[in-house]
């Protein structure tokens, strides 16, 4: 792959070409926070933490989505950067019922450890509580809207990595939901092949499996990142 | 067909003829206002009384697009006199025909304006209304039948398609529309010579030209009027920007509220097929170009060039983060052009009178004319084409004849939902791109809703961020949470129960929604707040309580 040379925080690097801002960040070990992202799924930069400065662009660009070219200068943690950082992070509070002491996922929560990255201590705006429900109808998994940020990574791993297209999303703006089939109950689907994908891809508690209790939960999306690559390789 | 031939159908034998086979002509504006104040009576009324008096062979009666002068409306246009009657209905009709054709005289009452002005004028161009406008995208709305392909042809019609075919290279078209200054008429006013530009350098043996129709803003209705009135000259400009970025297939995705529109674009595209000027080698040359329309099911955010390409792909309306932009990646990975309807409609004048004569109009920086929707508490609302440049206080007082009840005038929102408000010390500025943005307003796509002192400021700020705040398409934080929060700030403030904290998060939400958001419809959503907050502060400090 041929180099090429880029600043990124005020340090000179040699990167590899034809690859995103986010993946050149993490092979140099600058942190930039995610929550839509998961390696090896196609990128939707919905969630809007991972939006850079680049000299000369005039709006800020989620480097989970743009490539990076030769001698660009760009700036991940600017005071700007972190503010707004700040402001999603407490959206995505205030947006839903995000409960921790009571979610399944406590202490092992992708947006609970977004909430500590971003020294989140109160929440500036009003909670929207809205009503949401809980899909149980599945054998083994659980669909809490309450825990859910939209980021439709079980969308994409279940149409991209499964194939079998189970979950979508329905409705506009505030009201969006994600749904199985077409708004069936999940374990009425017709399309789910109840492997379990969208259960770690999922970063907070909103799809967990039934048999554990508070805190238990344990997921692993590098599961899916790396199914993913030993089908490249195998392909 | 070949060349040859259709030059036949347009020069001796049939389009001119039949155009010119009248003496007299009754054309009954059937623009969607006027057909809601009963245009459709009126013009089935006036056949009528033709045929009964045995005229048929003398009169043509026309049913046309949109004449402009929406509220005056229904409107009857004798041709060749330019007489305009306004509010006809179906008891007006045997005087007009025995006044107008047999006693050749205009019946004074019934004449535009009359009900306003102490002298209306016999020939409706020499008013105040038509003579401040330009018109050069609707230049022949309003006197041709839509809904025929003569009448087209017989107005110079596909005449700049075969000038292009013939006697330019697409480098050569691209050079003319670079040079006339034209800019998205859409509402970002990109310039089109370059976006045409961009499209032809990628190489690809597919590409795509689209025409956005799908027009949401509230008060908005420029691109219906151009495609309801004249769809032919939208597919001709379409047509040339295929030939000149080297697209063989195109898409008007038009709206579904628009049934018209939609009904005579379709209608046209048949006609065109017929002729032989859509299809497969053009008139004998080797290029081939082919169109079809794509409905809209009634979400602005299709408005959006990447969300509505999703939805002509026939995915969730959902936009992507640029770049790639479409003229790299479009329509199903293709590099694709896509041009708002009022773009296109102005494509053709640009080829037939040359760049630099476009260029020469309006503005340096914002060259041609731009049509507005006036609405809202003004006398004469409706559709008008001014010269980029032309002040506000001209639009709302010259054109549009000043404020209703002869209130004061207190604001002008321009640019939808995505705009802002001019106040009423900035009614000298020029309407173009560059001196809207200048006051926190856009051109945006010509929407202009006039306010008087009856508006109140933070309500109007309120009822755009409610639409913005429906109308997200969910994907991206900043839009989907960002507008909810920001709505709900704004109906405390205007309950009477804000206090200078909520003030202060409107504000910083407002900068994060319009810098963070993922699309054109987030990052805008934010600007009927900004600026109200810009120039109506006291409004929003007088509610406000500690």
């Amino acid at each position: 792959m041929p180099k090429i040379a880029v600043t990124i925080d005020d340090k000179k690097l040699d990167v590899d070409a034809g690859k995103t801002i986010l993946e050149i960040c993490r092979e140099n070990g600058i942190e930039i926070l995610t929550m839509c992202h998961l390696k090896g799924l196609t990128d939707v930069g919905a969630c809007r933490l991972c939006l850079v400065e680049i000299e000369g662009i005039n709006k800020l660009l989620s480097a989970c989505t743009t490539k990076i070219a030769a001698n660009m200068v760009i700036k991940t943690q600017t005071e700007k950067i972190k503010r707004y950082q700040n402001i999603t992070c407490e959206l995505f509070y205030a947006e839903r019922n995000h409960v921790c002491s009571v979610c399944v996922a406590n202490g092992k929560c992708d947006l609970q450890k977004l909430g500590y990255k971003t020294e989140m201590d109160h929440i500036r705006y009003p909670y929207l509580f809205p009503q949401c429900n809980v899909d149980t109808s599945h054998a083994w998994y659980v669909l809490d809207h309450n825990r859910c940020i939209m980021c439709t990574r079980c969308v994409r791993v279940c149409a991209e990595v499964e194939g079998a297209h189970n979950w979508n999303v329905m409705n506009r703006g505030n009201k969006v939901r994600i749904i199985s089939d077409f708004d069936t109950p999940w374990g009425e689907s017709e399309t789910c092949t109840s492997c379990g994908k969208c259960v770690h891809a999922c970063p907070t508690g909103a799809i967990w499996p039934k048999a554990i209790v508070q805190g238990q939960l344990e997921k692993k999306p590098e599961m899916i990142t790396e199914l993913i690559e030993k089908r490249k390789m195998n392909l | 067909m070949n060349r040859q031939e259709l030059q036949t159908i347009i020069t001796a034998e049939t389009a001119i003829n039949i155009y010119n086979k009248y003496k007299h002509k009754l054309c009954v504006c059937c623009g969607a206002g006027c057909i809601s104040s009963g245009a459709e009576d009126v013009l089935k009324k006036l056949e009528e009384e033709i045929k009964t008096r045995g005229l048929e062979n003398e009169v043509e009666v026309i049913a046309t697009g949109c004449m402009g002068p929406c509220n005056q409306g229904p409107l009857i246009k004798y041709l060749p006199d330019h007489t305009i009657y306004q509010k006809v209905d179906c008891s007006n009709i045997k005087a007009i025909v025995q006044s107008q054709l047999i006693e050749k005289k205009p019946i004074e009452d019934l004449l535009l304006f009359a009900d306003s002005r102490p002298k209306p004028f016999i020939d409706a161009r020499e008013d105040p209304y038509f003579k401040k406008q330009m018109k050069i995208a609707l230049k022949d709305c309003g006197h041709i039948n839509p809904e025929k392909i003569e009448d087209y042809l017989a107005n110079d019609g596909y005449q700049a398609f075969d000038k292009v075919l013939f006697q330019m290279s697409p480098e050569d078209v691209i050079a003319e529309i670079k040079q006339s200054r034209l800019r998205g008429r859409g509402g970002a006013g990109y310039p089109t010579g370059l976006k045409w530009e961009t499209v032809y350098k990628y190489v690809s043996k597919q590409k795509y030209v689209i025409c956005n129709g799908d027009e949401g803003d509230p008060g908005a209705f420029m691109d219906r009027s151009v495609l309801e009135g004249n769809p032919h000259r939208v597919l001709e400009g379409m047509c040339i920007a295929a030939y000149a970025v080297g697209a063989n297939k195109g898409y008007v995705y038009i709206r579904g509220e628009y049934p018209l529109a939609i009904k005579r674009i379709e209608l046209a595209i048949k006609q065109a097929k017929k002729l032989g000027l859509l299809g497969t080698n053009i008139l004998g040359t080797d290029f081939s170009f082919d169109v079809e329309v794509r409905i809209g099911a009634g979400a602005f955010v299709c408005g959006e060039e990447t969300a509505l390409i999703a939805s002509i792909e026939g995915k969730r309306g959902t936009p992507k983060p640029r770049p790639p932009f479409p003229a790299e990646s479009g329509l199903w990975g293709k590099p694709t052009l896509i041009n708002n309807v009022e773009t296109f409609a102005s494509i053709v004048p640009v080829i037939n009178n040359g760049g630099e004569w476009y260029s020469e109009i309006g503005t340096p920086k914002s060259a041609g004319t731009k049509i507005f929707a006036l609405a809202g508490k003004i006398n004469y609302s409706g559709l008008i084409e001014v010269p980029m440049g032309t002040t506000l206080r001209e639009i709302v007082f010259d054109i549009g004849g000043g404020i209703q009840g002869g209130g004061e005038f207190k604001a002008a929102q321009t640019g939808g939902p995505s705009g802002g408000c001019i106040p009423a010390e900035h009614l000298d500025v020029k309407m173009d791109y560059e001196s809207l943005i200048s006051l926190g307003s856009i051109m945006g796509s010509g929407g202009l809703i006039v306010m008087d002192k009856s508006s109140d400021m933070v309500d109007v700020a309120r009822y755009f961020m409610e639409f913005c705040m429906d109308e997200s398409c969910g994907k991206c934080v900043p839009c989907r949470v960002g507008t909810k929060m920001m709505h709900d700030l704004l109906q405390k403030i205007c309950n009477d129960k804000g206090t200078t904290i909520d003030l202060e998060r409107l504000e910083e939400l407002a900068v994060y929604v319009k810098e963070c958001s993922l699309c054109g419809l987030g990052a805008s959503a934010p600007n009927p707040l900004l600026s109200t907050l810009r120039h109506f502060r006291n409004e929003y400090e007088n509610r406000i309580t500690e």
